[in-house]
């Protein structure tokens, strides 16, 4: 129970705000006000005039346009866009109405710029404090250069963290962020809402769970499905994916370059074409059947129904899914699999154990134990594979007509036609948000509760 | 007696070699069949999209031809050195993210580390292309939607995300004995240095698989480029090209040179694994066991 | 954080940065004209070299028409399909003309994307265009775009195999040789209920009239279409299947568009034959196979700068003149009346076929915004039949539900 369990900060410092507050000097805590103050008075200037800097940005943004941005995101705009008769010119005019898309997003980034900017504020006044600390000590208190030089060794991961955070923030945060506010709006297709659009609350989430709705209860069987798929395709490769990956390995086999290129050459080829000649390969009358016929395999006129059975078509894209899959897993775990200690294989094979028990004794339980993180993720990446079942089957078949999703849709595809075939992007968020909650328990819970996870940094 | 015993185990090595590399040899065929396909379907003479064999009838270089002089329909070589470009500069940008933070969250302790480790995990529970819209205007609202800088949207946008799946290489470093980290920082070394100079020589193959995946992911993607290139033609990347190629207008006489195109494509990732696969070689075996 | 503020005053830098550029680099070559930008999308198919640039040659004919401005023309590539999705992403920065298909009407008015015609440059369209292809383009009484050509189905098939007798009965076409119908496509599958009697928002522009796609008239179509499948001589067209049939003479007949002209042309060469929908025959009764038509137009983005120069541009590119060279350059099928009573244009046979099938053997393709819901029941109930899954013996039930779902939001 991992999640539950009260934090015990790791990393304690002396230097908090609520002290610098307390127990802070006047540039302390007129740094409050004027960020960066204390670090100048305290020899910091450089440091100083950065904080300074900043304060400066994010005033004059908000001026200019953070405000407005907020004030709209109540509302998310009301004026249509209007047109009116230009009877000299003889064309139709129009001006320009609100567009709730971008008030929403402009709006989502302000919040998200000022909730950093507190970030900000907060580590200028704890450094103030701390420069103001260091300096009443008579103790040194570092200079920009000094400051820069510790990026390289004690403050490592800030230097290497921030620009890939900076990203992260930009282009998935704050998508996910606007998304899950989708969820709470009426913008979809249903009464043309797709410009203007107002928060509606909840409606959204009642007609999901509402089991009358052909929403609710395709829902769930879509769910059920995208779990047992996520399954099979996670573990399918990654245990053949680990016994190609040995075979190609040990002291016998010769020609190691040469078989790992014939797998890795898979991935060379774009997956939307090699998915793409699968899917017509394994159509009624694509290659596949056409060759059985002709070795006698199955009658003339039958072919199998690769997309057209539904139980078929479930083994259909695993078994693809496992073509693709493969190589990558034989890259990412060729690297590890190199890395298991050999003494481990030498006192295994003194008692005696043969491959089989080697492998599940020793090699198994070592893999899981190095790479349940990245199990969970490709887990949760199956979860999402949209292309694999886009592209292979489209969700193909559909039993029931009045269904939305077919019987190979996961939730991803499914979300795919409802957001953007049908454009219902608010119902789309909500399953979305959804997905993710059931999914961000799982996932979290067996992380946290998984042997790497409580034991790695033991060193 | 002794003699007897060393040549059964001879013979008994002798059998297990042979059966793993027919099973090798079996695998290696099914996996390399489709893309077979794909190279003689790229030499096809007769069009078309549908074809009921295996094997062309006839064979032509005239698919490779059109690629390139039929170009006002298709630029197929600028959209190549689009691809290219952009692969490039995302791939160097993605392989620095992924490793350092992978490096960072091994052997650094910092107050984020844990936080940030869950956050990327479920973050990548949300379906991406959700987000497509917004991540165009916010590209927008930087002014990258224009012109040329299309492009560099597009670098963001495949390396931006890269530093969430670190998840791999966090676990091959990990699997680096700290001792080595130790020894180096008693000879002086900054923590900078431990990771240029100490651990990435030690971790060839998990950069190799950064370098590879991350050089793959412009030349695949089709739905974020269409979102952000939407009619500027000359930038497009070569997965909206062959992607055109599908469509009902273009399939019947493109579908030969699409294959075409798709053996093309294969051509830089394969050679770039060609060249860093002799990395893979014995890894690290050995080396630094601790 | 102190990047992101300062990328976000870049970003304004930049624009106004360019704004300035434009404006300098245009400012200078006007003595008493107006400067102007106009951004113009169009397929790519007609502004390849092949192809004799035929939108780049209109549009600098366009400009020389008009001194009183001084054009910079930008040219951007989106096809007629998905230029809908394309400007209605971001209709503030698309083209002020572009091209687009007429089903996408709504997608594209829902996302203040699409400027009406009124006054006099109306009546110049409606002057140039018959009423079938004006309605397509119409919503509300308002006019939407500039039509250039029409949008439909039809049939090719091999002369060595049918007569021109034989292609009017699809009966007769199923006796005599093999027939292939793109069967999984919720284009072409409801020709065969339409053509009992089906309708769809009453006359096209009803909403609220719903899909009337059940009772027992669509049962029987059910039937009949299950029949068909079975049918040894009947062939399903998927994923190019049909053309490569033409062309190794497995397959006599195929349903397509004109896009397809040249690739039939190259399978059957003098053999080649193009024909208006046929009928069925249905419990003793013959009915008339009806497709979808459409028609694809030139539009004008609202939020353009220069409204007057982009409707007069959407409308040159529209007229006879640019129609003929759309024809001869791209082998666009013109729909202007002067050119479909053209002698020589009419004698084409893909013209014929396309224009015979326009008048008399089509609908109108709804465009109403639930038009969105009929697509994939149509679609799930042809593969259902091709799966098995649906019998005579579901038949009347399946139907039903196919037509509650066309009827529904699906929420």
């Amino acid at each position: 129970m991992g999640i539950f369990k009260k934090r015990v900060n790791d990393f304690p410092t002396p230097y908090t705000c609520t002290r610098a507050i307390r127990e802070g000097g006047l540039e302390t805590k007129l740094s409050m006000i004027l960020m960066g103050l204390g670090n100048i008075v305290h020899g910091q200037k450089i440091k100083g005039l950065l904080y300074l800097a900043v304060e400066v940005a994010y005033v004059v943004f908000m001026a200019v346009n953070g405000i407005g941005f907020l004030r709209l995101l109540g509302s998310l705009g009301t004026v249509p866009q209007e047109e009116y008769w230009d009877e000299t010119l003889q064309v139709y005019m129009y001006t320009k109405g609100d567009q709730s898309v971008l008030i929403l997003l402009y709006g989502v980034a302000t919040v998200l710029l000022t909730v950093l900017m507190f970030l900000a504020w907060r580590g200028a006044l704890r450094s103030a404090y701390k420069a103001e600390c260091l300096d009443k000590e008579g103790r040194h208190v570092n200079n920009f250069r000094e400051d820069l030089k510790s990026l390289l060794h004690e403050n490592l991961h800030r230097l290497l963290m921030t620009p890939p955070m900076f990203f992260i923030f930009a282009f998935t945060i704050l998508p996910l962020i606007f998304m899950i506010c989708m969820a709470f709006t009426n913008y979809s297709k249903i009464d043309n809402h797709l410009m203007l659009f107002d928060w509606v609350g909840l409606d959204n989430f009642k007609a999901l769970f509402d089991s009358g709705s052909i929403l609710g209860s395709t829902f769930w069987s879509v769910l059920g499905w995208t779990l047992v798929w996520a399954f099979f395709a996670t573990f399918s490769n990654y245990i053949f994916g680990m016994i190609i990956s040995l075979m190609i390995n040990r002291k016998g086999t010769r020609a190691k370059g040469f078989w790992r290129f014939c797998f890795v050459l898979s991935c060379a080829v774009p997956m939307f074409v090699s998915l793409l000649i699968m899917r017509t390969m394994l159509q009624p009358e694509g290659a596949v059947n056409v060759l059985l016929r002709n070795l006698g395999l199955i009658a003339q006129d039958a072919s199998l129904p690769f997309f057209t059975d539904p139980t078929w078509a479930r083994v259909t894209v695993i078994i693809v899914n496992i073509w693709v899959g493969v190589p990558y897993t034989l890259l990412q775990l060729t690297g590890v699999l190199q890395n298991i200690p050999g003494e481990l294989y030498e006192a295994a094979k003194v008692d005696g154990a043969n491959a089989f028990q080697i492998f599940t004794k020793i090699t198994l339980p070592y893999m899981l134990y190095v790479t349940t993180p990245y199990l969970i993720v490709t887990f949760t990446g199956n979860v999402n594979n949209f292309n694999v079942i886009y592209l292979l089957s489209g969700g193909d078949p559909v039993t029931d007509l009045s269904s939305t999703a077919g019987k190979t849709d996961l939730l991803v595809t499914w979300l795919y036609k409802l957001t953007i075939d049908k454009q219902y992007y608010n119902i789309g968020a909500v399953i979305g948000i959804l997905t993710f909650i059931i999914l961000a328990v799982a996932a979290l819970l067996t992380y946290r509760n998984s042997k790497s996870y409580k034991e790695e940094g033991g060193f | 007696m002794a003699g007897n015993k060393i040549h059964s185990a001879k013979k008994r090595r002798f059998i297990n070699n042979t059966i793993v590399h027919v099973i090798l040899g079996i695998l290696a065929v099914i996996w390399v069949f489709p893309i077979v396909w794909v190279i003689l379907t790229s030499f096809r003479a007769e069009k078309g999209s549908y074809v009921s064999t295996f094997f062309p009838q006839s064979f032509t270089l005239d698919n490779y031809a059109k690629l390139f002089t039929d170009t006002t329909i298709l630029n197929f070589p600028q959209m190549f050195m689009n691809t290219l470009f952009i692969a490039i500069c995302s791939c160097i940008l993605a392989t620095f993210y992924v490793l350092a933070v992978s490096y960072c969250l091994s052997r650094l302790r910092f107050k984020m580390r844990k936080p940030y480790m869950n956050m990327a995990m479920i973050l990548g529970l949300f379906p991406g292309f959700m987000s497509m819209v917004a991540v165009y205007f916010i590209l927008k609202a930087l002014g990258m939607t224009e012109g040329n800088l299309i492009k560099l949207a597009l670098i963001l946008v495949y390396s931006g995300g890269a530093a969430l799946s670190f998840q791999i290489a966090k676990g091959f470093f990990d699997t680096i004995p700290i001792a080595v980290d130790e020894a180096a920082i008693l000879d002086g070394c900054t923590r900078w240095q431990i990771f240029t100079k100490v651990t990435l020589p030690l971790s060839k193959p998990i950069v190799i698989y950064t370098v590879l995946t991350s050089f793959m992911s412009p030349w695949l993607d089709f739905i974020f480029a269409k979102v952000i290139c939407r009619a500027n033609a000359d930038q497009y990347t070569i997965a909206i090209g062959l992607w055109r190629m599908l469509e009902k207008e273009y399939i019947d006489s493109w579908y030969t040179s699409f294959a075409a195109g798709a053996v093309l494509i294969s051509v830089p990732i394969a050679a770039l694994f060609l060249y860093m696969q002799r990395y893979y070689v014995d890894g690290l075996s050995g080396a630094v066991k601790g | 954080m102190r990047r992101r503020a300062v990328s976000v005053l870049l970003a304004g830098v930049m624009t106004l940065g360019l704004a300035a550029a434009g404006l300098t680099g245009c400012g200078s070559a006007g003595e008493g004209k107006e400067s102007i930008r106009l951004m113009v999308w169009s397929p790519q198919n007609d502004q390849s070299k092949d192809n004799g640039e035929w939108l780049q040659t209109m549009c600098e004919a366009f400009a020389d028409e008009h001194p009183e401005w001084d054009i910079t023309f930008v040219y951007g590539i989106a096809d007629e399909a998905s230029a809908a999705g394309t400007v209605s992403q971001d209709a503030e920065a698309s083209a002020d003309v572009f091209m687009y298909a007429n089903d996408t009407l709504t997608t594209m008015t829902d996302a203040n994307a699409l400027a009406k015609f009124g006054g006099k440059y109306r009546e110049q369209i409606e002057s140039m265009n018959s009423e079938a292809v004006l309605d397509s383009l119409t919503m509300d009484g308002e006019l939407y775009g500039v039509p250039f050509t029409t949008n439909t189905w039809f049939m090719y098939y091999d002369k060595s195999v049918y007569t021109e007798e034989d292609v009017k009965s699809l009966d007769t076409m199923l006796e005599k040789g093999v027939v292939s119908f793109p069967f999984v496509n919720s284009w072409y599958l409801p020709a065969f209920y339409i053509g009992n009697g089906c309708t769809l928002f009453g006359d096209g522009t009803d909403e609220s009239a719903g899909v009337d796609f059940g009772g027992q008239k669509a049962v029987d179509v059910t039937d009949y279409l299950i029949d068909l499948e079975s049918n040894p001589n009947f062939r399903i067209d998927d994923l190019g299947s049909g053309i490569a049939g033409l062309r190794d003479g497995s397959i006599n007949a195929m349903f397509s568009g004109s896009w397809d002209a040249n690739s039939v042309k190259d399978a059957l060469g003098d053999n080649m034959g193009v024909a208006a929908l046929p009928t069925f025959t249905l419990n003793g009764e013959e009915k008339q196979m009806m497709s979808y038509a459409g028609s694809k137009a030139i539009g004008v983005n609202p939020n353009t700068d220069n409204m007057v120069a982009a409707v007069e541009l959407a409308v040159f590119l529209g007229s006879p003149e640019a129609q003929r060279a759309h024809y001869e350059m791209c082998g666009t099928i013109p729909c202007c009346t002067e050119l479909t009573e053209d002698p020589e244009i009419g004698a084409d046979p893909v013209v014929m076929a396309q224009n015979e099938t326009f008048l008399n053997t089509s609908i109108l393709q709804p465009f109403v915004s639930k038009m969105n819901n009929c697509w994939t029941p149509v679609e799930n109930m042809g593969k259902g039949i091709r799966n098995g899954s649906i019998t005579h013996d579901n038949a009347a039930d399946q139907t039903e539900q196919m037509n509650e779902a066309m009827n529904s939001d699906g929420i």
